[in-house]
């Protein structure tokens, strides 16, 4: 990458009025901020996964496969896709992220049961945000 | 590759209207909902224009008679693949043999009364006059000119190169652009030529009240019920065009609003038309329901018709990145 795709960023991050991007990926991470004086670190390094929420039973958690609003039921119907405490099929969806019109979904790597929501409907969430725990059945 | 497992159910081919033929006394046709259909075969990377299966009476099946990818938009109508559940407004995956059930519309936050079932590459039937959608009066076009039956086979068309990308939805346009008065599903009016014919209690009215959509209403026309419109002077007219959206009273002063199947001329006074870019909101209200009227101008009919083209190319452009990005991972 870099500096050129950096210059890119920059840009289109004053364009959009947007104050800072943050991008996360394996052993990296990016932040960028408008205000000059505030651009806090660029550059690799090892980053530090968020520390797992204490957990009952073994399970696992679902994190968001991209930025947007997290939705828990259909913006067209009232009841949750997968409530908590339902029995969900591999590739079921258990819940959407929402950017502008699009409705993405939100999957169940295994069959399991919904244990719990990290997040609520509505949220605006960044890539790799915990946001459903499952739990083996 | 789709067959038609449902008895008759009035389900017909449409796309978004055979237009430039009312010269020829031919009527429009299309989607009641284009917006729903244009949105449709967007999410499947079609043209916005390419035809599909328009159902307005459920339950509704149909059979893959190999694999497929299909979108279903318009009413929320509890889908189901097979045994599993589809969400509404969605792109999903058939294998061959599976049977695609779609059920009563559901309530929610958006009564509707028409889905739509669009197949990547559009569903193949002849162009006649330029358009793909049904013709019921002239019996052409379409299936063979008239609405679908069991046993029917349909196929879709040459789809766009590159894998088909499932799996992923749209926010339904009537939540990203909303228009209700009081809580009753809205439509915007311009006053049509006999609009002054009549008296001025009777056009307060026509904006204040609420309208009752009959069970005479198809897609040919919408018979509404409420306070009859009284005309102060008694108008002789000859026939003259006619378009869909146009808001005629018949002597009994409970007006009759043309839809996509109107026919291109009529006699009666005309007083009003329901904007292009609202006609879908219309098309999908369901046989008993209220509607309302919003009086309105020119200007803000043709920003309306700008804002409906706005959405459907976003959706266009955000369903685009989202369908090069699947394809590449």
């Amino acid at each position: 990458m870099w500096i050129d795709s950096l210059q890119q960023l920059s840009a289109s991050l004053d364009d959009a009025g947007i104050g800072l991007l943050e991008l996360r990926g394996p052993g990296v991470l990016l932040r960028l901020g408008r205000d000059a004086a505030d651009v806090a670190a660029v550059g690799e390094q090892g980053v530090a996964t968020p520390a797992p929420l204490p957990r009952t039973s073994p399970g696992l958690t679902v994190n968001a496969p991209s930025a947007g609003v997290f939705l828990h039921a259909h913006p067209m119907q009232s009841t949750p896709l997968a409530a908590v405490g339902t029995q969900v099929q591999v590739g079921a969806t258990i819940g959407l992220l929402q950017i502008g019109v699009l409705l993405l979904p939100v999957t169940a790597p295994r069959a399991a049961v919904v244990a719990g929501l990290h997040v609520a409907h509505g949220t605006l969430v960044g890539y790799g945000t915990p946001l459903v725990d499952l739990d083996a059945n | 590759m789709i067959e038609i497992l449902s008895a008759s159910a009035l389900a017909t081919v449409q796309d978004l209207g055979r237009l430039g033929a009312l010269r020829w006394g031919v009527g429009t046709s299309g989607a009641m909902d284009p917006l729903a259909l244009a949105a449709g075969n967007l999410l499947l990377g079609n043209e916005a224009g390419a035809a599909a299966i328009e159902v307005p009476v459920f339950p509704f099946q149909v059979r893959f008679t190999e694999d497929g990818t299909f979108a279903l938009t318009g009413a929320d109508c509890a889908a189901r693949l097979d045994a599993v559940p589809l969400l509404p407004w969605w792109v999903g995956e058939a294998r061959a043999g599976q049977a695609l059930t779609l059920g009563l519309p559901r309530g929610g936050v958006w009564r509707a009364s028409r889905a739509y079932l669009c197949l990547r590459g559009g569903i193949d039937v002849p162009a006649v006059l330029g358009s793909r959608s049904t013709q019921l009066r002239g019996d052409f076009g379409g299936h063979e000119g008239r609405t679908l039956r069991q046993g029917d086979v349909l196929c879709a068309g040459a789809a766009e190169s590159g894998a088909p990308v499932s799996g992923f939805g749209l926010v339904p346009p009537a939540l990203a652009l909303p228009l209700q008065v009081d809580g009753v599903p809205a439509m915007r009016v311009l006053p049509a030529a006999e609009y002054t014919h009549y008296t001025e209690g009777s056009r307060a009215a026509f904006w204040a009240r609420e309208w009752k959509i009959t069970s005479q209403s198809d897609r040919y026309g919408y018979r509404l019920a409420g306070t009859p419109l009284e005309a102060s002077t008694s108008v002789e007219m000859r026939s003259h065009g006619i378009v869909p959206g146009v808001i005629q009273v018949p002597p009994g002063g409970q007006p009759i609003v043309q839809m996509r199947d109107a026919q291109p001329s009529g006699g009666y006074p005309k007083l009003g038309t329901v904007i292009e870019a609202d006609l879908w909101r219309l098309g999908q209200a369901p046989i008993g329901s209220q509607v309302r009227f919003i009086e309105t101008t020119w200007d803000e009919a043709v920003a309306a018709l700008d804002q409906m083209q706005a959405w459907l190319d976003n959706v266009h452009r955000l369903v685009g990145l989202y369908r090069r990005q699947q394809a590449r991972s």
